[in-house]
């Protein structure tokens, strides 16, 4: 803990520390803050008035749903580009040295640095369905590894910096001549990387980046910087503004093995399992008794093949599973 | 602190990133959304707005000045926007609508959450005495507790300083605990 004044109530407002104990989510910050209140009995008014700023009021928020959003943003999508379409301008080239080719020849090469100055500004973006993987290797060199559900974009001229939305496992090429960063940039936060490999997953309101090796810095969006170190793993949401895990996994294929089309569980309840599968293919799942959720399951299941995933879990867990249009029941036998 | 992802989408943005716009726009929609509810007590009206908003936004990324963080931005610019397209509405219906930017911000009782472990106020009545507080003090607690945002994001979406945008949270805080130490004492 850093020994520092507190002598206004900013000083109290703006430490992370204060506001952990204030709300107590950490067991650290809880001993450290009740030790130092019980010996600074002066600052009691400050501390309360401090406390009361950081709970204040709680609300239920009542957000719109993602899908909403999603349906929202596609409405604004075509709209921008039926503006942009009516729009597009020829690009200025400059042609000056064209002069001594003939001018059948200039105009084929006008049109083809045309073609050149769009293309390599064209935002390129890879799609993957539930229950599909997708390899794709970057202009760098790079090789991205997309899990179903997912999302990847990034402009051609500039193919070390993308975009991602649900999971990627990553191998990004060392730039050695010109040092050049790679980022991967998400809604919670940004990865900055200089060859290394390690996985980005933004399923469920928050990203979890896992470093298999090498090390890589976030930049977390409520401005925080975090270093990673191999075998690190760590979750944070944007929206709730904190790191929800922060721990070292020290068996990295429970992490990446979806990438070479399997998911490996160790000792998970089948809950959490089935969570796993319901990101990977889609189906909503529904557990007919509350028993069966906390049977353990340990082994691998291929995320293309839904049928053979299910023989799998039956066969370890001795439940039944039925495929019922959108969902999976679960019941015992 | 700087805000780097912001800072970034910002950026891209003003390059004409639709990929930068996109995960802009998810990730301040819905609370944009539910302040433009809070504000309009329409979703229509809302839902149109923000699409003619995020459209404005788009179309005159060129003329956008640096930030380094968004929120105040869209907040301050797309309260304004709504207001105006509220007023003109309001014109054509011939209504009475106050002149200024002038916003009242009501609490409903479902709104406030009570069964928490950490909250101060545990009553039911709360959003009867939210609703109670000068419009200023509402709409910071509104800023602060409901979107989320800085202290120092709601005194530039206020035009008020920082000392002050404390100060408007303490006096809030402090006279809803009062109330609610008198209500307590009629109870008894």
């Amino acid at each position: 803990m850093i020994k520092k004044q507190y002598n206004t109530i900013n000083d109290f407002l703006e430490d992370v520390s204060f506001k952990n104990w204030a709300l107590q989510n950490n067991g650290t910050d809880i001993n450290f803050w009740e030790f130092w209140i019980a010996n600074n009995p002066e600052k009691n008014e400050l501390v309360n008035k401090a406390k009361d700023l950081v709970l204040g009021v709680s609300f239920n928020k009542d957000l719109v749903s993602k899908e909403k959003v999603a349906f929202e943003w596609k409405k604004l999508e075509a709209k921008i580009q039926e503006k942009t379409k009516t729009k597009i301008k020829a690009p200025k080239a400059k042609v000056i040295f064209l002069r001594k080719f003939s001018a059948a020849a200039s105009v084929l090469l006008i049109m083809s640095l045309g073609f050149y100055f769009l293309s390599s500004t064209a935002k390129i973006t890879h799609k993957t369905n539930f229950g599909e993987i997708l390899n794709i290797k970057l202009q760098d060199g790079s090789d991205v590894t997309l899990n179903s559900n997912s999302r990847l974009s990034y402009y051609k001229n500039e193919t070390r910096r993308v975009w991602l939305s649900g999971e990627a496992f990553f191998q990004v090429d060392k730039k050695i001549v010109t040092q050049a960063k790679f980022w991967v940039i998400t809604k919670d936060l940004s990865v900055e990387v200089y060859g290394t490999s390690f996985n980005v997953s933004t399923k469920k309101e928050k990203t979890a980046v896992f470093l298999e090796e090498g090390n890589i810095w976030l930049k977390l969006k409520n401005g925080a910087d975090k270093k990673m170190i191999p075998g690190n793993y760590i979750s944070y949401s944007a929206e709730e503004n904190k790191i929800l895990e922060d721990k070292n996994i020290f068996n990295p294929i429970i992490k990446t093995s979806w990438k070479d089309g399997s998911l490996l569980f160790e000792n998970l309840s089948l809950e959490k399992a089935m969570e796993k599968i319901e990101e990977s293919y889609g189906y909503s799942i529904v557990f007919k008794d509350d028993n069966s959720k906390d049977i353990l399951i340990t082994g691998a299941v291929p995320i293309t093949n839904i049928d053979i995933c299910i023989k799998a879990i039956e066969k370890s867990t001795g439940v039944l599973i039925v495929k019922k249009e959108n969902d999976l029941i679960i019941s015992k036998k | 602190m700087e805000k780097l992802p912001d800072k970034f989408l910002w950026k891209a943005l003003k390059e004409g990133d639709l990929n930068a716009f996109s995960v802009l726009f998810e990730s301040y929609y819905p609370d944009l959304h539910s302040y433009g509810l809070k504000i309009s007590k329409n979703t229509a009206l809302t839902e149109d707005t923000l699409q003619d908003f995020f459209l404005y936004v788009f179309e005159h990324k060129q003329n956008l000045s640096d930030l380094d963080t968004i929120a105040p931005y869209l907040f301050t610019s797309y309260k304004r926007f709504l207001l105006k397209v509220m007023k003109k509405n309001n014109k054509l219906t011939r209504t009475d609508f106050p002149e200024d930017t002038f916003v009242d911000l009501q609490f409903t009782a479902e709104e406030i959450m009570t069964e928490q472990e950490t909250t101060i106020f545990r009553n039911k009545n709360l959003s009867v005495l939210l609703n109670k507080l000068p419009s200023r003090q509402k709409e910071a607690i509104y800023l602060k507790y409901y979107s989320g945002l800085k202290a120092s994001e709601i005194s530039e979406i206020m035009g008020i300083n920082y000392q002050s945008v404390i100060n408007t949270l303490h006096k809030a805080i402090k006279s809803l605990k009062e109330e609610m130490a008198i209500i307590k004492l009629f109870k008894l």
